[in-house]
This record gives C-alpha cells, sequence and structure tokens, in this order.
C-alpha cells in the first residue's frame, strides 16, 4: 500500500511516497470547549502508537465572506503530547467561522489531516462563573454579583449589562430545599430563617440566546438575628387612577412618626454600581406625618418602572426602611369611568356623546391605552325583565338606531384598553326620553285640512250655484219689488214676463204725464230700478257689465230723451 | 445532576408563570418606547457638532436583520438591539455632558421595554441556539464596532455624538419596521 502524502503548504509542492505503511492515524473527534474567551481544543488518537505528537492548523473566514484565509498553524496546539491544547491567544474575532484541522506527528511522519472541524467562537461559547460577595445583615443576605469577565480586557460577553442571574440558595442541612430565584447584581435575600447557615451559587444567564452559564463555586453564610423594629411601615400599597398616583401605609407605632417617601428609576437596579445611594426623595413627601403621599410628580413619562419605599424616622433620629414597591406606571394605573352625555336627534337616533376618563391628564391616557368604549343600553320601564344591549366602539360618539318612540332609554358607558387588558368602572347612567310618536297626528292633521280645503272646494261653488238658483227663483215666483200704487191694477201679467225691455217703461211715463212728475216719476222708477237691478245681477241686457255703469247708461239714455 | 433537575424544573415552573402573565400590550408600548426614546436622544444633547464631521465613521448598520420575511426573527432582533443599545449608554457618559434627566429616562423607558419582554418571551427550547442566523452575529458585530470605537477614543465628546448620530439612525429604522409589523 502506498500513501501519497502531498504538502501543499512548502513551495514547490512536494510530494512524498513512502514506502512502506504509514500507521499513523488521524486524530478523531474533535472538540472545542469555550468558556468565555477560554478556547480548549480536544481530541481522541485511536492509534496505538506512544511517541506520537499532535499539531493543529487554522483559518478564519473574516467578515462573513465566503473565502477564508490561509491555513495557519494553531498557537498553543504545535508538537503537543496530551490530546488537548489551549489556543485561546489566537482567536479574536469571536463572530467569525473558524475551521480546525489537526494531525498526528512522529520525527518525519505525519498522518492526513483530521476531518475539519467548523465553529463560530460566539455560538459554542460557555458563560463562565460570576463572582459573588456576601453580606449578613438583620436575617437577611446581601448579595453583590460581579460579572463573569469583570476586569478581563478582551470579552467574549461585551454586553454584560444583559445577564440575567439565577440564585440557587438552601439551608445547609440535610433534606434541604433548594430556592431558585432571579437576582440583580445588587440585591437582598428574604424570607431566610434567623441564625441559620445557607449556602448558595450563582449562574449568569443569557435571556436572548437561552444560555445558561457555569455556576460560581458554592458559598455558605450564616444569617444573623432579625431586630424587630415596630415603627417600621407596613403594607406599603399603590393606589392609582387616572395617572394620578397615591402611595398608603399603616404603622402601628403610636408616638410620633415621620415619613421621606424615596423612589428609584427602575433602570439603575440593572446595573453594577451601587444603587444604594441614588435613592431620592419625592417632592411634597419629605418630613410628613401622614400615612400618604401623591408621588405623580415624579412620573415624568409613562415609559419607565420605578420602585418606592418609606423611610420612617422618630426622634433620636433612628429610622427604618419598608419594603419596596414597584411601579410601571400604565400596568398600575387603574382607569376612571368616561364622561357621558346623551341627545336624541330628530330622526329618532339616540347619540351618545363620551368624554375619555382623565380629565386634564386625559392625552397622557389616550395616547397609550388607545381606548375603546362599551356601551350598555337598556329600556328603563316598569318591568325589569328588559334586555341589556351592548355596544363597542373606537370613537367618542356612539350612535344608536332602531329605538322605540315614547320609551326612557338609560345608558352607561365603560372604557377599556384591549392591549392592557384594563377596563374602568362603568360612568353613572344617563337616561333620555325618546319622543312620542309624530308621524300618526301629523297624519290626521294633514288628513283634516285635505278634507277641510277639498270640502271647501266642493262646497262653495255648490253653495253659489244653489243661491244663484235660488235668487232666480225668489226673483221669479217672489219678486221683491212692489209696483207703484198707481199702476197696481195692472195686474202681475205685465211683470210676470222677464224679458219685458223694462226701457219702455219711463218712456211711456213721459207721454202721458208732466214733466215734473215725470222727473220725480222717473227718479222713483229709476231708484227702484237700481234697487231692484242691483238685487237681480243678471235679468235684462246688462249681463256681464258693471250694475251702475249700465243702469247710468240708461239714465243718460233717459235723460237725452227727455230733453 | 440533581443540581440541574431542579433547576430545570424551577425554569419549567418560571415559564409556566410567565407565559400566563399579560403581554398584549407589548407591541403598543414598543411603539410608544421608540418614539420616547428617539425624542429623548434629540433632547439629552446639542446639534451635532462641526469639529466632529471630521471623525465620522461608518459603522454600517445590518439592515437585513430587520427584513419583513421573518416576523418572530425581527422581534427578537429589535429586542436585542434595545439591550445593545441600554448597554452602550450606560456609562462613562462624563465627557458627553448631555441632560442627565433625558438620559435617565431614555435608559429607564429602554429597561422597561427589555423587562417586559424578557418576561413575556417564551423561552423557546435550548436547541434555539443552533438555529443561529449569522445575521445576529452581523448585528453583534455592528455593536462591538461602536463599543470598540468609543473605546478607542477614550468616550470623548465626539465619539459619543457620532454614537448618539449612530443610535438615532439605528432607533428611526426600528421606528419605520414596527409600524409595519404591527399593521
Amino acid at each position: 500500500v502506498k500513501d501519497t502524502l502531498c504538502r501543499p503548504s512548502l513551495e514547490p509542492p512536494l510530494c512524498y511516497f513512502l514506502v512502506g505503511q504509514t500507521n499513523l492515524k488521524s486524530p478523531q473527534d474533535i472538540q472545542v470547549y469555550v468558556v468565555n474567551t477560554n478556547f480548549t481544543l480536544r481530541w481522541k488518537y485511536t492509534g496505538n502508537d506512544t511517541d506520537v505528537t499532535f499539531s493543529a492548523e487554522y483559518r478564519w473566514f473574516e467578515d462573513f465572506k465566503v473565502d477564508g484565509t490561509e491555513w495557519k498553524k494553531l498557537p498553543g496546539c504545535q508538537n503537543d503530547t496530551r490530546t488537548e491544547c489551549d489556543f485561546s491567544s489566537a482567536i479574536t474575532e469571536y463572530y467569525d467561522k473558524h475551521h480546525l484541522r489537526i494531525r498526528t506527528e512522529r520525527r518525519e511522519e505525519v498522518s492526513p489531516w483530521s476531518s475539519i472541524f467548523e465553529m463560530t467562537p460566539y455560538d459554542i461559547a460557555q458563560i463562565g462563573p460570576p463572582g459573588i460577595e456576601l453580606q449578613s445583615i438583620n436575617g437577611v443576605i446581601k448579595i453583590k454579583v460581579s460579572p463573569p469577565e469583570a476586569n478581563q480586557v478582551q470579552k467574549m460577553w461585551i454586553d454584560d449589562l444583559s445577564f440575567k442571574y439565577n440564585l440557587v440558595i438552601w439551608e445547609n442541612s440535610s433534606n434541604a430545599e433548594f430556592r431558585s430565584q432571579s437576582i440583580f447584581p445588587t440585591d437582598k435575600i428574604y424570607d431566610l430563617a434567623p441564625d441559620t447557615t445557607y449556602c448558595l451559587k450563582v449562574q449568569a444567564t443569557y435571556p436572548l440566546e437561552s444560555k445558561e452559564g457555569l455556576f460560581s463555586p458554592v458559598h455558605c453564610i450564616k444569617t444573623t438575628h432579625k431586630v424587630n423594629v415596630t415603627f417600621c411601615a407596613t403594607n406599603v400599597s399603590i393606589l392609582a387612577l387616572n395617572m394620578k398616583f397615591h402611595l398608603h401605609w399603616d404603622n402601628r407605632y403610636k408616638q410620633h412618626v415621620s415619613y421621606n417617601v424615596q423612589y428609584l428609576s427602575g433602570y439603575l437596579k440593572k446595573l453594577y454600581d451601587d444603587y444604594s445611594v441614588k435613592w431620592l426623595n419625592v417632592p411634597g413627601c419629605e418630613n410628613i406625618t401622614d400615612t400618604q403621599c401623591n408621588f405623580s410628580s415624579i412620573i415624568t413619562t409613562v415609559s419607565g418602572t420605578f420602585y418606592l419605599r418609606v423611610q420612617a424616622m422618630i426622634e433620636n433620629n433612628k429610622s427604618c426602611l419598608s419594603n419596596e414597591v414597584k411601579v410601571i406606571p400604565l400596568v398600575t394605573n387603574e382607569i376612571g369611568p368616561p364622561g357621558v352625555k346623551v341627545d336624541i336627534s330628530d330622526d329618532v337616533l339616540l347619540h351618545i356623546q363620551i368624554y375619555p376618563p382623565g380629565g386634564s391628564e386625559s392625552e397622557v391616557m389616550r395616547d397609550n391605552y388607545d381606548f375603546s368604549y362599551r356601551i350598555l343600553y337598556w329600556k328603563n320601564s316598569s318591568n325589569n325583565e328588559e334586555e341589556i344591549k351592548m355596544k363597542e366602539i373606537k370613537q367618542t360618539i356612539g350612535t344608536i338606531s332602531d329605538l322605540t318612540p315614547s320609551t326612557l332609554y338609560c345608558v352607561k358607558v365603560q372604557a377599556f384598553s384591549k392591549a392592557y387588558n384594563k377596563s374602568s368602572h362603568f360612568s353613572k347612567e344617563e337616561c333620555i326620553k325618546t319622543p312620542g310618536d309624530k308621524i300618526l297626528p301629523l297624519v290626521i292633521l294633514a288628513t283634516f285640512v285635505t278634507a277641510v280645503v277639498a270640502v271647501l272646494l266642493v262646497a262653495a261653488p255648490l253653495i253659489f250655484v244653489l243661491y244663484q238658483a235660488y235668487s232666480k227663483i225668489k226673483y221669479v215666483f217672489f219678486p221683491s219689488c212692489q209696483p207703484p200704487l198707481n199702476i197696481e191694477g195692472f195686474g202681475g201679467q205685465l211683470f210676470n214676463s222677464p224679458y219685458r225691455p223694462t226701457a219702455e217703461e219711463p218712456i211711456e211715463n213721459f207721454s202721458i204725464i208732466e214733466t215734473i212728475i215725470t222727473e220725480d216719476l222717473n227718479q222713483i222708477d229709476f231708484k227702484d230700478y237700481k234697487h231692484s237691478k242691483q238685487s237681480s245681477r243678471d235679468s235684462g241686457n246688462y249681463s256681464n257689465d258693471d250694475d251702475t255703469s249700465g243702469s247710468k247708461a240708461s239714465e243718460e239714455m233717459l235723460e237725452k230723451e227727455i230733453v | 445532576m440533581n443540581d440541574f433537575g431542579l433547576i430545570l424544573i424551577g425554569l419549567i415552573l418560571c415559564t409556566t408563570t410567565i407565559s400566563s402573565l399579560q403581554c398584549n400590550h407589548l407591541p403598543l408600548q414598543q411603539r410608544k418606547v421608540i418614539e420616547n426614546s428617539l425624542q429623548l436622544l434629540d433632547k439629552m444633547g446639542k446639534k451635532f457638532p462641526q469639529q466632529c464631521l471630521r471623525e465620522e465613521m461608518s459603522f454600517r448598520f445590518p439592515e437585513q436583520v430587520l427584513k419583513l420575511g421573518q416576523r418572530e426573527a425581527v422581534k427578537m432582533a429589535i429586542e436585542e438591539i434595545f439591550h445593545h443599545i441600554f448597554y452602550i449608554f450606560s456609562k462613562n457618559l462624563t465627557l458627553a455632558a448631555w441632560d442627565g434627566t433625558a438620559l435617565e429616562q431614555f435608559q429607564n423607558g429602554l429597561y422597561q421595554q427589555i423587562e417586559q419582554l424578557e418576561a413575556c418571551v417564551i423561552k423557546k427550547q435550548t436547541h434555539y441556539f443552533q438555529k443561529k442566523e449569522v445575521n445576529r452575529l452581523k448585528l453583534k458585530k455592528y455593536f462591538q464596532k461602536i463599543d470598540c470605537f468609543l473605546k478607542d477614543k477614550q468616550h470623548n465628546l465626539c465619539s459619543w455624538e457620532i454614537s448618539r448620530a449612530e443610535m438615532r439612525r439605528c432607533l428611526q429604522l426600528i421606528d419605520k419596521v414596527v409600524r409595519r409589523l404591527n399593521n
């Protein structure tokens, strides 16, 4: 069997032909073990030879390029006799892909290169153990954690603020229960039995990568006796409505206690600096005796959590700090009820005007909660079995249609934030009555008026016609004018004929009687004539003309004739 | 083994309680945090100093990390970016001479979002890291460059102003993405 070995790394390339067998096996099962920036290469050698050494090479792909660098000797892994080596000094680019290979060597003999081990340092790196400092005070353990690569110049974990520390604590006795909790770099461990030895260990985790680091060595400490301070503030709680934040607490101490309410910006707890000096007094809640405080002034933005605590002080400058409470403004806050106004428009629609909760603060709440409104409405009748209907809207004006007339409707509104899963109490009920049915009376009125008008239109001419007929008949059969006494005897026959030319009468008189008498007669006749003329319009030849003009014409005619 | 088992149980319990937390408000809150952060970044300092224009660096933010192809990946990327920005603005700020209140509010707002996101993200199994994309590594390299830049310049005023301008650009990109993500 001939083994061909080419060594392309030499110039010019030389190929060696080995006579005989090379038993040198390549290393196998390459593993890389990384803790922080410490790189360890491990492999297995299955051959029987004992006087072999190993050498490794590496190359990497800068800035995610496809072509890598040339193969280079891996420092720290040359001529190793053991099957592991430390090559930390070679690696500087932790985000770049690296290739590693090893081969066995014995004097001039070399084995083929092992298969390539591909790795990205950051991906396979493990988080090393953090440092711990402990202090036992008043039945409580104070812990200070330092990050895994504290004081190191070259770091794998640059962003040490992203670490989340996991504490495991147990009582130093048999059958002790393990308690696991998340802690800040500087924190206090409560709920511990006094005068007891506890053991603990901490690991750093990287939540973003779901990485869990190595645990620190176990530290044990004994808790001290707990001193009960009687004048501390207890039951510290928060009441927040419409972005007005109030802190309330109790104190069973009978004598005079004054309080200082202090606050801390939430992010300070995440830093490795000592935040105990960074607590600030809430303005307006310094040296107070009241067991409540309005701390709305410190909530300058809704983005940002805060911690609050109460410092109680008695005469001889002794003070006691209460437990801390956490405030996440938009989550802690409760939404108050909205304002409601109802109105009914002419087209029988119920309009609901909603005023968002919070008044002057409402802009902040409206901006951040993205309110929706739930309207409940029902008919307020004597029998309480009327169903309550619901409507959800996003705008501040709601309209309800399909209302029954002459009914009292009641409305109440609730504001809610779907995003924050928060809802307010319902507003006060607002009731309004729908107007009575206007249609029917209007219809009746319209019908009545139409009927009256119709009747008038029909009746008026009818009456007129009837009256005309009546007057004609009356004129014909029951004339109103009386013939003069002196011609009474003529009989009715002469006057019976309606078409007798009445102009002839005066002419007859003229020829028989004297002038004076004639004139008198004329006048009398004319008067009567006029009278009769006025009472019956249709008679004679004067059908369309005016009465007086007609009779005047006859007068003129007669007067001419007289002359 | 005993330790690990118990820790695993503890973590599982933690995860179950965590996943029952109310998390619906996070997208809405995230938009507000980004808006506020941009405003505060402007508020904390003055206009970009002329003398620092010479020292401008090109950091080349890996925009492909925010491509909307994979919503979950983009959400994780945004969460990581918040972490990095929070870290960068956490120390050695003396020479920047910015408005302390605005800076505090900026940090506090970022941290609130980080903390709540942490509580709400349902922890994927440990084999998650095997699915690492090269984009996430590019993102880390980007922030590493900024960190190194600040360290090299000993956190002087110009290095801070350049970094602040860069972070502003980054947040504006995220703002656009977040708006599209939630529509």
